[in-house]
């Protein structure tokens, strides 16, 4: 689960890391009175959860109020790489001597943590890692162990953080694995970890994190009463929204045929193979989402699943694939049927079962006796029949 | 020795009495898994009945210990399926490294990175071969056709007889889908590595588990969104593997920055997308087939050119 930079920002400042004075705003009236408390200039950013939102427009300077109301006005309804812009945090403007990068995250492939520096920030690691990348350094942090302040400090020297710098920078490295550990984070990111203050005055400098990136990990949401105090009420789709209140895996993706499956690989699966029927029916179909049953699903689930999956306009045809390994497919069709008694939808369904109950769920769907009720044999057909099912019924439309 | 277990080796399962437990405990029996005890300090002292669960359609019936160490010793358990619920399953792995299982299989689905990452590390320092977690566990198919193979986990029985793949696999239907496109031929062992970021055997562990196995004579690895486990496993593969492989991919559709389903499958800035593992795979050799049908295809077209068949 990402997290915007505001609730990032309040995770660093609870774990005393420094931050420039800030305040969330979500209108033109709260930014001007945010950015009359922490005066001028200050730096208007646009909330999304997504990068390159600067080069985007996202991040202004405003100068005076006029300026900052205007400026909120042009920031507060733009999409952002097709991310709605969800408020803007007002900060206090801060004079930059340099830019650092430092990040916590998870290794997947070495199965520890990894600490990543280097002095060259302020732009994606990935980009830095590309143009500067002996410049990058790395340490891991054993799955078993600890990352102390010897660690962080050889981590700081290492970088070549200014020499006057390097106690502090250590502090920093140091709070951040604390806020890591303590937050179940995947990534806790400062970029830029900036030095700051009046190039003429050395007693004036020092590090602040200027913006920040963290993920969480939502397996963990119990140890935290479920991040409550990070839902996000604007960002989340309504159907995603009742999908999640059933406890189901749903995706939106915003095409025509709906997909439902049973495990998260097989749904993937099928996604690809409707993609793949659209393109080379040159329909230019795509799946509308992805929606996983999970093992053993009732009818019940199956009836709620197919509900949610119908309920989207935009979805044409639908697609459900099951290979029934706990899962039976006779509930799977009784489900189906549950549905369509309580929906009365007339969007064509296309079926293809495999494994346990196969057979039963076949009859089930047979004895029915619903033109909109389709079987397929193989996975590839289904998708291929689903796909051109939505694209007669966008043309018929 | 078939992967990671011999036949008919004494298993235990935790988290045995709930539901999910139970459910599976029943069809690992009738599987022919040679089922010694389960764990719940609860329950300890009681006997848990499987009417019917038997291969010989005989009763089974399960002592249920208060620890692993107890039931280790009184059983001699080499092996462990855990069902136990994500905020208890740290806790339930480490016990199991603790008492000297050899093999844990971890069903369980959501548990915290940072668990499963203490656990698999603790069991890399001593020496214990942990699968999964999120996974539907091992599957070995017996050596001789007497013997039974073992079912630890979910993949259901019957789908494959024995033969000379071996498969490895990040998603569970899509381990059953494969099997079933290549029930023909058959297995020597199928096993589900898990779909979350860390998991204690890795796609590469396996290849190379597979690569040990006498009897296996080419590999089905099942890759999909997130991380870098195939390309790592690619890279391995290149300079290690003398037995074939051969690759699906799931989650070219999949969009930037949205978790899909599993924990692990999920592409963020940029990394860890269906077409770049494609393009590594196919850049050492290995062939990705676009839909399950058409790796099954490129196998049987491999096992051919390879004279395995």
């Amino acid at each position: 689960m990402d997290l915007y930079e505001y609730q990032a920002r309040e995770l660093l400042e609870e774990h005393d890391i420094p931050t420039p004075k800030a305040i969330f705003a979500q209108n033109s009236h709260e930014v001007a009175e945010a950015a009359d408390q922490l005066g001028y200039p200050c730096v208007i950013k646009a909330q999304v959860k997504i990068g390159h939102r600067g080069q985007a427009g996202g991040v202004k300077l405003a100068h005076n109020r006029d300026e900052a109301i205007l400026l909120a006005e042009s920031i507060l309804p733009m999409t952002i790489h097709g991310h709605k812009v969800n408020g803007v945090l007002v900060a206090e403007a801060k004079n930059i001597i340099h830019e650092y990068y430092v990040s916590i995250s998870v290794d997947r492939s070495s199965r520890d943590f990894d600490v990543l520096a280097t002095a060259n920030g302020g732009t994606e690691v990935e980009e830095i890692a590309k143009e500067h990348p002996e410049s990058v350094k790395r340490l891991h942090i054993d799955a078993l162990g600890d990352f102390d302040l010897e660690a962080a400090t050889k981590m700081a020297d290492s970088i070549g953080f200014y020499h006057a710098d390097g106690a502090q920078a250590a502090q920093i490295l140091l709070k951040m694995w604390q806020c890591f550990k303590d937050s179940d984070a995947t990534l806790v990111e400062i970029n830029p970890l900036a030095k700051i203050g009046d190039p003429d005055d050395e007693s004036s400098k020092s590090l602040c994190a200027l913006d920040a990136k963290i993920s969480l990990d939502g397996n963990a949401a119990f140890r935290h009463d479920g991040w409550q105090r990070f839902a996000d009420s604007i960002e989340a789709d309504p159907y995603e929204l009742k999908a999640q209140e059933h406890g189901l895996h749903y995706v939106h993706l915003h095409g025509e045929v709906g997909v439902i499956g049973n495990g998260a690989g097989l749904v993937m699966s099928s996604l690809d193979a409707v993609s793949g029927a659209g393109k080379e029916q040159r329909t230019g179909i795509k799946p509308a989402n992805f929606l996983d049953i999970g093992g053993g699903a009732s009818a019940a689930v199956m009836s709620d699943s197919l509900g949610i999956v119908l309920s989207d306009p935009q979805v044409r045809s639908v697609f459900v694939n099951v290979y029934g390994g706990i899962t039976s497919c006779e509930q799977v069709a009784r489900g189906i049927l549950e549905a369509l008694d309580k929906l009365g939808s007339g969007k064509p369904i296309v079926v293809r079962f495999d494994g346990n109950a196969a057979a039963e769920g076949l009859s089930i769907l047979a004895q029915a006796d619903n033109p909109n009720l389709h079987v397929a044999k193989t996975m590839e057909e289904a998708a291929q029949q689903a796909a051109r099912l939505a694209a007669d019924a966008k043309e018929n439309h | 020795m078939a992967l990671f277990i011999e036949d008919g080796a004494p298993v235990i399962v935790q988290g045995m009495t709930g539901h999910q437990g139970m459910t599976h405990t029943a069809r690992m029996l009738k599987a022919g898994t040679n089922i010694v005890g389960g764990t719940n300090p609860r329950k300890a002292g009681t006997v848990i009945d499987f009417p019917g669960a038997n291969p010989d359609g005989s009763d089974a019936r399960i002592p249920v210990f208060a620890t692993c160490a107890e039931a280790r010793e009184r059983t001699g358990a080499k092996a462990s399926v855990v069902f136990v619920p994500p905020r208890f399953a740290k806790d339930a792995v480490v016990e199991a490294i603790e008492a000297g299982i050899e093999l844990i299989v971890v069903i369980t689905e959501g548990i915290p990175v940072a668990d499963s990452a203490y656990f698999v590390e603790l069991a890399l320092r001593k020496g214990v071969r942990v699968v999964g977690p999120n996974c539907p566990g091992l599957m070995t198919l017996g050596a001789t056709p007497q013997s039974h193979g073992v079912n630890l986990g979910i993949i259901p029985d019957g789908i494959v007889g024995r033969g000379p793949l071996g498969l490895v696999s990040k998603s569970g239907t899509l381990t059953y889908q494969l099997m079933g496109e290549l029930s023909d031929i058959g297995f020597t062992a199928c096993l589900g590595a898990g779909g979350d970021p860390i998991v204690g055997t890795t796609l590469q562990e396996a290849l190379a588990a597979f690569e040990a196995d006498e009897h296996t004579k080419a590999v089905m690895m099942i890759g999909e969104i997130g991380g870098s486990a195939e390309q790592d496993a690619a890279r391995w593969a290149a300079e290690h593997m003398t037995k074939p492989v051969v690759a699906y991919i799931a989650g070219f559709t999949a969009p930037e920055g949205k978790q899909m389903g599993h924990a692990g499958a999920i592409v963020s800035g940029g990394k860890g997308t269906a077409q770049d593992k494609k393009e590594t795979l196919e850049a050492v050799g290995i062939r990705v087939g676009k839909t399950p049908k058409q790796a099954a295809d490129i196998m049987r077209d491999v096992l051919a050119e390879h004279g395995i068949l």
